[in-house]
């Protein structure tokens, strides 16, 4: 296929989190707000003023001062951020909004609060004297009253403090213009996200990956130009003619921030047409609906809740709707089967990729290859041999099926 | 000299050899049969102790257990149990060998009064399975009979106060605190099964190994049938949120999870968890057709608080005297249990008599444990198959563990004045329960440790360090650069909770031992404790 | 009169032994023995034997429990 224009230029922007695009946006006086979770409203952090920045450690595979911090048992993904924290990578930071959603990516930012205690010293990991790090409350269940309690923690542990220290514009006129202007992102993502769908899809997993990445690392406003003009560019884009990969997969799991894992999988024959993961589209790209009548922020947070499948969520009807949406995924998708990734000492996906991969192959006959990976991947032979193996193995379902 | 040697055979005879390292001095290290810890023969503690450990501790034990199982639903039922559930028959029967591990060594009201509360662990822990037993569908032809239908399971970490509403009517049983919790402290080799269990359906290594096994025992299918409805609850860390995702699935029935927030210092969570409580209640309601008492609810919370009011009292004591009578193992296991399983007849009655030790030590000024040398605070999650290392660790070293974290918790009374009033305390308290108090809603409750060194007095730390535990090993760093720079003495200790496998008994010794001797130049008050194989010990 | 004292002794005589023999078994930890070399390792070989069910093939029907909201 011919190259995407702006690929190379995505592919730059995710090399550092301090990227051109946002030293553009803080040069333009915008405050830099970072957060790693989706239980954060991005939407949020984009209101005048500020912009949202997902927070990635690319290329850490050491994170050796982090470890002393928070030992070799935690998450890598936690431990790299702390690194590139106390390398100073994120020192642009001028506020972190947390949530206590997962538990390595929490400590890693209790580490940022500046204390103010007896009990600890305060490390001042960011070298910014504007800095805050404030943590909201997450609901772990998908009702009414959580709906009211998430909305509550967002107005005062996320607005209220923006407001606060930097004067941010938190009206609702301000909340709905940031809406809109994610929802353009989710439009233009999607878009760009559907030709995936196609018998012989126009877009790489891997290329998808990048863009849907550089949509949440950088500035909306400045990154906004670049999607259009790229999902303009999709319209014609044709595909190979002889299709390079052998099956589809939905590539579902924890975190996943690494667009050469991506790249990984599709080197080894398999296209991956549907991203569930943490940092994946699926979630955090549908539209938000504002109803008139509704509280901006109680819509917020309702659809921040109803639009997730993390496996946080433990009401009985949601831990078992997840499994069936992996599978209404790979319907939509036409995907032959499902990776499910988690990460390396990730608790949450730990358990749900052992569910995921009986209930899915067993109910509702996918194959799946269930794997453990690290951070960072792209020497990993292992990994090869897995995917290669399972790509093969869905061949020869197919060809038993007579597809 | 012959004079001499019979007076001190006549003095060992009626006291029991002396805590010393000098010649004549007790050496229990030698009682050990090697690999088991099986007593070559059972300590000799002087003539009263040992006649009130064969009595008062042993034989009544052993008796009062039988006596347990008769009243509440008979042997049939205990036989078919037993029969059934690994459980119960690997774990449970030595039970006595339990508390001879953790009173070892112990003498006089110290020993008394820490078995007092054994013993009533014990109790409630045969009440919980001969309940369980006698509603199991599974041992009564598959019939859901009338206990089975008033009968809620619940995880073991929703407190049981939650269910004071129903209390008489519904009986709230913990789906892990008999099959999982218990039987780590009592046979640290039954969880191992569980835990290999869950990992060989495709569980990694690396989760919480508590998590791991609360999922294996239904992965093993050996978790009874005895109740139609399940709460589920979240403890302190994401591996206790997605145990519930496995056991949802093997257990397949109506389900309420009643998650709490980690962010429980922010007074905005207080409303979200009241009306979550309630929630539940109307769950519950639906469930069994049985309505909400308010009577109830505040009889029991009554009866409760008088529990920690005696707890405050206690740790008065054991805070600013030397006449503390509870070990560290007995302190722990037993505040664990009775606040997080809830009010129960049997702590009354065990509060009632150690009382009468706890005001006798006081008044006479008996000091419980004369070698102490260090006042240590133990900090952080124990290692469930070596509860009793503090016992072994006075014996050694003279170290007394005064308190340690998790009996830190539920620290408060609940209010019965008004529904309001009574509903935001049950929220706080729900939100305080182990490991949550101080594991999570910030870095700075586990720095609390400062203070309450302080008001305990304790001039040492046990930092336990739970391999597996993701919460506090992402804290390893800021504790020793908080030890280094306050010049506190601490030690640390690695395990993997109820998995004995990962790091030893023995291993755990040798790092106390290296450091009380190269750090603290210290020799041990017992040599004989220094190294020995307990490799296969229950 | 003599009988009871005959009966008298001969309750003692058996409460003395019994007490002698509990001792002993305490003592020298002989129920630990036996429980840890006879009853554990025979209850544990019929643990192991036990047929148990394949719990993977438990179902989890998607739709089988409602949403148990009660403020919606």
């Amino acid at each position: 296929m011919k190259d995407l224009k702006h690929l190379i230029f995505f592919e730059n922007l995710l090399q550092e989190a301090n990227n051109e695009l946002v030293q553009k946006a803080k040069k333009d006086g915008l405050r830099a707000i970072g957060y790693t979770c989706y239980f954060m409203p991005e939407v949020l952090l984009d209101l005048p003023g500020c912009f949202s920045v997902r927070l990635r450690a690319p290329r850490c595979t050491s994170p050796d001062i982090a470890t002393y911090y928070m030992s070799a048992r935690v998450c890598h993904y936690a431990r790299s951020l702390m690194e590139r924290a106390l390398e100073g990578g994120f020192n642009f930071l001028d506020a972190q909004m947390a949530t206590e959603t997962c538990t390595a990516t929490c400590r890693f930012q209790e580490h940022l609060q500046q204390k103010h205690l007896d009990s600890v010293d305060d490390m001042r990991i960011i070298d910014n004297d504007d800095f805050f790090c404030e943590f909201s409350d997450v609901p772990f269940k998908n009702n009414e009253i959580s709906y009211e309690h998430y909305a509550t923690q967002l107005r005062a542990h996320v607005l209220k403090p923006l407001q606060e220290h930097f004067g941010i514009d938190i009206s609702d006129e301000a909340i709905r213009r940031a809406v809109e202007q994610q929802n353009e992102v989710s439009r233009l993502i999607n878009e760009i996200g559907d030709y995936r769908k196609l018998e012989n899809p126009t877009i790489t997993g891997y290329e998808f990956h990048v863009i849907q990445l550089c949509s949440l690392v950088c500035p909306k406003y400045l990154i906004l130009p670049y999607l259009r003009e790229t999902a303009e560019e999709m319209k014609t884009r044709e595909p190979d003619r002889k299709k390079e990969f052998r099956c589809k997969v939905v590539l579902a799991g924890s975190e996943n921030d690494d667009p050469d894992f991506t790249k990984l999988v599709e080197s080894c024959g398999a296209r991956v047409v549907c991203d569930r993961y943490c940092y994946g589209a699926v979630e955090s790209r549908q539209i938000i609906e504002l109803p008139e009548g509704v509280d901006p922020v109680y819509a917020i947070a309702k659809h921040y809740l109803h639009s997730s499948n993390c496996p946080r969520f433990m009401p009985q009807d949601e831990m078992r709707a997840r499994k069936k949406r992996i599978a209404e995924l790979a319907g939509e998708y036409h995907a032959d089967g499902v990776i499910i990734a988690s990460n390396k000492f990730c608790e949450y996906w730990s358990y749900e990729r052992v569910i995921d991969t009986v209930i899915l192959k067993r109910d509702f006959g996918l194959p799946v290859c269930s794997i453990e990976k690290e951070y960072i991947n792209t020497a990993s032979g292992q990994l090869r041999t897995r995917f290669q193996a399972f790509v093969e193995s869905v061949e020869i379902k197919k060809i038993q099926e007579g597809k | 000299m012959a004079k001499k040697t019979f007076s001190k055979i006549l003095k060992d005879f009626w006291y029991g050899k002396p805590h010393t390292a000098e010649e004549g001095g007790r050496r229990l290290g030698e009682l050990h049969e090697d690999k088991t810890h099986l007593y070559k023969h059972r300590e000799w503690r002087g003539v009263p102790d040992t006649m009130y450990y064969f009595y008062n501790i042993w034989l009544y034990n052993y008796i009062f257990m039988v006596k347990d199982i008769m009243v509440m639903h008979g042997p049939i039922t205990f036989a078919k149990g037993l029969w059934r559930y690994r459980w119960i028959g690997q774990t449970y029967l030595p039970v006595l060998h339990w508390f001879d591990r953790g009173l070892e060594g112990m003498r006089g009201e110290a020993m008394k009064a820490s078995a007092w509360h054994y013993r009533a662990m014990v109790s409630t822990t045969i009440r919980q399975f001969q309940h369980m037993f006698a509603a199991d569908t599974r041992l009564n032809g598959g019939r859901q009979n009338d206990l089975y239908r008033h009968t809620i399971a619940h995880n073991e970490t929703v407190w049981g106060g939650v269910f004071y509403p129903w209390d008489g009517e519904i009986t709230n049983v913990p789906l892990e605190m008999i099959p999982y919790f218990v039987t780590c402290h009592v046979n640290s080799h039954t969880v191992l099964n569980y835990i290999d269990a869950v990992q060989s359906i495709g569980l990694p290594g690396d989760p919480c190994p508590m998590c791991q096994a609360e999922a294996g025992i239904f992965v093993l299918d050996d978790v009874p049938d005895y109740a139609p409805a399940v709460i589920t609850c979240n403890e302190a860390c994401d591996a206790s949120v997605s145990t519930s995702t496995l056991q949802d699935w093997f257990f397949d029935k109506p389900l309420f999870s009643l998650p709490m927030p980690m962010l429980f210092d922010d007074p905005l969570v207080k409303d979200y968890v009241k009306r979550e409580i309630e929630e539940l209640w109307k769950f519950i309601e639906q469930q069994y057709g049985i309505p909400f008492s308010w009577e109830k609810l505040t009889k029991k919370l009554e009866l409760q608080n008088e529990l920690q009011r005696f707890e405050w009292e206690k740790w008065e004591v054991d805070a600013k005297t030397p006449y503390y009578p509870i070990n560290g193992v007995a302190q722990a296991l037993y505040r664990i249990y009775q606040s997080q399983y809830g009010d129960w007849e049997i702590w009354h009655v065990t509060d009632r008599k150690v009382r009468k030790i706890l005001e006798k030590c006081v008044s006479k000024k008996i000091k419980t444990f004369p070698q102490t040398r260090h006042r240590v605070i133990a900090w952080s999650c124990a290692p469930l198959y070596y509860s009793n290392w503090c016992t072994w660790a006075y014996n050694c070293w003279g170290l007394n563990v005064v308190i340690n974290m998790d009996s830190l918790m539920f620290d408060m009374e609940i209010r019965t004045d008004s529904y309001e009033h009574t509903l935001e305390d049950m929220a706080q308290y729900h939100m305080w329960a182990p490991m949550r108090r101080m594991a999570v809603g910030g870095m700075h409750h586990m720095f609390e440790l400062w203070d309450y060194m302080k008001r305990f007095n304790c001039d040492m730390v046990a930092m336990y360090d739970q391999l597996q535990c993701k919460g506090v090993q992402g804290l390893h760093g800021l504790f020793e650069d908080e030890f280094r720079k306050r010049d506190i003495k601490a030690f640390w200790i690695p395990h993997a909770l109820p998995d004995s496998r990962t790091v030893s008994r023995a291993e755990i010794r040798r790092l106390i031992n290296d450091y009380m001797s190269t750090v603290m130049h210290e020799e041990p008050l017992d040599p004989s404790l220094l190294d020995f194989d307990d490799s296969m010990t229950w | 009169m003599n009988t009871i004292f005959k009966f008298i002794r001969k309750l003692f005589r058996i409460a003395l032994i019994a007490n002698v023999a509990l001792f002993v078994v305490f003592f020298f930890d002989l129920d630990g023995k036996l429980l840890f070399n006879v009853v554990e390792p025979f209850l544990k070989k019929h643990y192991d034997s036990m047929e148990r069910k394949d719990t993977l093939k438990a179902p989890y029907d998607m739709d089988k429990y409602p949403k148990y909201d009660f403020n919606s």
